[in-house]
Order: C-alpha cells, then structure tokens, then sequence
C-alpha cells in the first residue's frame, strides 16, 4: 500500500498501486541521467517493465516551463509551482499508471530537487512541503552525493555551466564560476538535510560510473526483492569497520560492502537505531522545524526588494 | 517568502467573490470606472492572464486532461507570476489593484484538500477588503443560461462527471461552490454584498465601503 507524504489526491486509488517508485535524486550534472540510461536495460532483461520520468517532461507543462525559463522572468514561487503542476500532471498521467501496472518507475530526480532549489531561493519551507504533500512516497529513494570540488570539473568538461543550474537568477555573482560555485554549495547543504528528513539512501557519486551503478543495482534488487533496507546504506549508517547485524531474509550474499558507506562525519554519530525501519524513521512532512534561512535565499530576498 | 496578512503595502487590493451569475464582474468593472474617474491609478488583473503560463492552461483546457491537481495547480502558477510581477509591484508603487478570487471554493469542489489549498495560497496578499456577492443558485442560473451561449467544460464542472448534461452540470457544481462560499464568509470576513438588489444600489454599497478603507491610499495621477 502506497502512501503520499500527506494529502491524498481525489480519484487516486493507492492500494492497486503494485509497481514500484524508484528515485534517483542528486544535482546538476551528478550523472543521474546517465545512470538511468544503465539501469533501464539492465531491468528490461530481467523482464520487468520501466516507465522512466523526470522534470518537466510532462505533456502539460513541460514545454511552457522550457519557454518561460528561456524569459529568465519568473519569479521564484511562480516557477515552483510551474514545477509542482508539471510534477502533479506527470505522477497522475504516468506514473500512477503505470504502478497500477505493475511497473518499476525510474524517475530522475523526485519531488526533492525541485524542494531544495525552491529553499536555495528563498521560498518558505513549510510551504514547499504542503504544496509537494500529495507526492507518492517511492518505495527508495538513491541520492547520488557529491562534493563541489567533483561536481565542477564533470560539468566544466561536459557541457558547461547552465544558467539556472548555477542559480543566475539570485545574481549570486557575475561570474559564472563563482555563481555556479555558491548556488551548488547552497544546493548540496539542503539536499543533505532532505537525506536526513527524507531518509535518503546515498551512493558516493564521486566513483567512476560503473561503481556507481554496481551499488545502485544492489540497491535496487533489494527494493524489488522486498528484503529490508541495510542499516549500512543509510545516511545515518555506522562506519564500515563495524558488522552489520545479518539481514533478517539469511541472504548473506546481500554484500553491504558494496554498498557506499556514509561518510566519515555522518559515520562518527553513534548509529542511531540502525534497525529503525524506513516507515518509522520518515518525518512528517511539516513536523520538522523550518530551516535557517540560506545565504542565497537572503540574496534572493535582497534582490526582490530591489 | 512573505505569507498572507504579512505584507503592508502602500497600495490597496480589492477582491470580488462568488458564482458565475452572481455579477461579481459588472460591479468590478463599475468600481474601476468610478475609482479611475477618482484619479486613483487603478488595475484589474484577472485569471489566466499571466503570458508566461496562460499558454499551458490553455493546452490543458482545450485537451480536457487536467485533473483537480494540475487544474489547482496551474492555475496558481498563473496567480503566482500576476502576484510577483504584476500586484505586489503594483501596491509598491501605490496602485489600487482589483482581481476576482474564486479559487478556494473552486479548488476545494474538486476534491482538493481545503487545507492544502489555503496553504498554496498561502504567498497572497490580504486584501484591503473582499467582496462576496451572494445570489441564490436559480438566479444566478437563469442570468447565466439567459445571456451566454452555453458553458464551457471546466466552467461547467464536467471533468467531475456529475452529469452528462452541461447545464446540469453546471447547476450541481455551482451549488457546490455556492456551499464553499457560505463557509468562507466568516473565515475571510467577506463583506456580503445582496446580488439580487439593483446593480446601482450594489454599487452604491460596494462604493461607500471601498471610499472608507481608501481615506489614506496615495493617489496616483496617471494609471499605470
């Protein structure tokens, strides 16, 4: 039984929804999309079917989006809901099919990049939630984690810095480096406080590609098989040194090395309840308190008062 | 981001409120002429107006596949770019703004959770006063059906499937709305406005009340 993070939808019948809701989350450029391209052969020939979604590729929205963001004149909670009815049109017109179909759905990236970019740029937290609360919670979410120092040189030599994804409408610097630079680190520390709330299970992106997979296909067949999530490869996951406890399914080939350990700083916390099952751990969506205000979202409150 | 109520402005903001029929428009249209003649610098802002967005909601219209969401949703879109490029620069600048605000009761009749939706709504700025015109369903009704050729889908409520007839339709889904509207009237302290009287003595009380709240707005000479 699916359930959303608070409203339900009219008309949206969860319980015949039998697929399930795979999310590869991560920022620009992190090579989400390249490692959906992988896994949706490698599912096919195991005969599952994929429906593979993402922003803005919805029939409804999506092209007026494009256009709009061409003007570079939205305003900040304009676009968010240009992306929140881009969202709801494609979780209503294709991927609630097709988990009535029985369907394993890939979508890069979810409801979470389109939070973190509204809170970068200065939109109420509380308010992003509540808009976003009729959202499916997926069956795992697979953040691919990165440090800006790795992230720059993949976009620099493969098609350069984007306007939008160096946050040039906060007017963060003139420089396109810098502005990149800033809005990235701005963006990186608010998808790590999604990990935490949403209860992401992250993989070390800044490995070669095929690592990357390797650990997203582990990952993956454990969602499908339906065997519980490792302690390991959560955010909040004891350092590797330590035993895992044994899965509870027997399946010793279940190979948690393989999986990317948190890092040192996230390890160094005493494993908070390691056996805390997902359900449990996820917060409510509107429980947590807001979030310190961003540098950049106060340059983008600067800017408006302009 | 400011929320509702937190804004203080120099310029006012006056909304209209009910069903189709109730003449909620007219009386607006009348209160612009009269505060233009005023010399107050006056702008109506209405729906589906935003160029950024008007194009997808048109799309979604006219393929007849918007859901309760994405209906909501766009059209908050919509509201959000008038909101952030048009009204809040507006009263900035001191203009008196007029709009027609129906998307609580709209939303909510389509399944929305109507905590969810005041909460959308949350980036709105409070109006100096609203205005709702009550009319009873069968007068509202028969001034709709009498002076337009017919409905259109969305306006009549048939993606609810409530009836394959539009006019009928249009009936159960106004009289829903209607429902939506007594329950607001105390949550958003509406000034009730009687939509059955002479639309001179509307606007004569509509008029009275805007004079009273625009004592100390700043006039602007030249309308924007």
């Amino acid at each position: 039984m699916k359930e959303t993070y608070g409203v339900g939808l009219p008309g949206m019948n969860q319980g015949e929804l039998t697929g399930k809701l795979i999310v590869v989350e991560g920022t620009d450029g992190v090579g989400r999309s390249t490692q959906i391209k992988l896994l949706r052969p490698w599912l096919e020939q195991q005969g599952r079917a994929v429906l593979d979604t993402g922003i803005k590729r919805s029939e409804l929205a999506g092209k007026g989006i494009q256009q709009a963001k061409e003007g570079h004149t939205l305003g900040r909670i304009t676009l968010s809901l240009f992306y929140a009815t881009d969202f709801a049109d494609r979780l209503e017109h294709q991927i609630v099919p097709a988990l009535r179909a029985g369907f394993v759905v890939l979508t890069d990236r979810y409801t979470y990049s389109l939070m973190a970019r509204a809170i970068v740029r200065g939109v109420d937290p509380a308010w992003v939630r509540n808009v976003y609360s009729f959202a499916l919670k997926p069956d795992a979410v697979f953040y691919l984690r990165i440090g800006v120092d790795d992230l720059i040189p993949r976009v620099v030599f493969s098609r350069g810095f984007d306007y939008w994804e160096s946050g040039m409408d906060l007017h963060p610097s003139e420089d396109m480096y810098e502005s990149f630079r800033r809005y990235q680190v701005a963006l990186l520390a608010e998808f790590e406080k999604l990990a935490q709330e949403y209860n992401f299970e992250v993989v070390d992106a800044s490995s070669d590609i095929r690592t990357v997979f390797e650990r997203l296909r582990v990952g993956i067949s454990r969602v499908l098989t339906g065997e519980p999530r490792e302690p390991l490869f959560s955010v909040a996951a004891p350092p590797p040194e330590v035993e895992a406890p044994a899965p509870s399914s027997g399946e010793a080939t279940a190979a948690p090395r393989a999986i990317e350990p948190a890092p040192a700083e996230q390890a160094a916390e005493p494993a908070a309840a390691p056996k805390v099952s997902r359900s449990a751990a996820q917060v409510e969506v509107g429980d947590r308190p807001e979030p310190a205000p961003q540098a950049l979202a106060k340059a983008a409150e600067g800017d408006a008062k302009r | 981001m400011k929320r509702y109520g937190e804004h203080r402005f120099p310029g006012k903001l006056f909304i209209v409120e009910g069903i189709d029929g109730s003449g909620k428009s007219t009386q607006l249209m009348l209160l612009h002429q009269w505060l233009q003649a005023e010399g107050y610098g006056v702008v109506f802002s209405e729906w589906n107006s935003s160029p950024l967005v008007k194009e997808t909601t048109k799309r979604g219209k006219k393929k007849q596949n918007l859901t309760p969401a994405t209906f909501s949703l766009i059209h908050a879109t919509d509201f959000a770019d008038r909101m952030e490029h048009n009204i809040i620069p507006l009263l900035k600048a001191g203009a008196v703004l007029l709009y027609i605000y129906t998307a609580f009761a709209r939303d909510v009749v389509r399944g929305m959770n109507p905590t969810w939706v005041r909460e959308l709504y949350s980036f709105a700025v409070k109006p100096t006063g609203a205005f709702y015109f009550r009319v009873p369903l069968d007068v509202a009704m028969k001034r709709i059906l009498d002076g337009r050729n017919g409905v259109k889908f969305y306006e009549a409520g048939m993606d609810l499937g409530l009836s394959e007839d539009a006019e009928e339709s249009f009936g159960i889904f106004q009289g829903r709305i209607l429902d939506e509207y007594e329950k607001m009237v105390p949550e958003f302290d509406l000034i009730s406005v009687d939509a059955t009287l002479p639309i001179e003595d509307q606007q004569v009380q509509m008029r009275q009340i805007v004079k009273a709240k625009l004592a100390q707005a700043r006039r602007l000479r030249v309308a924007p």
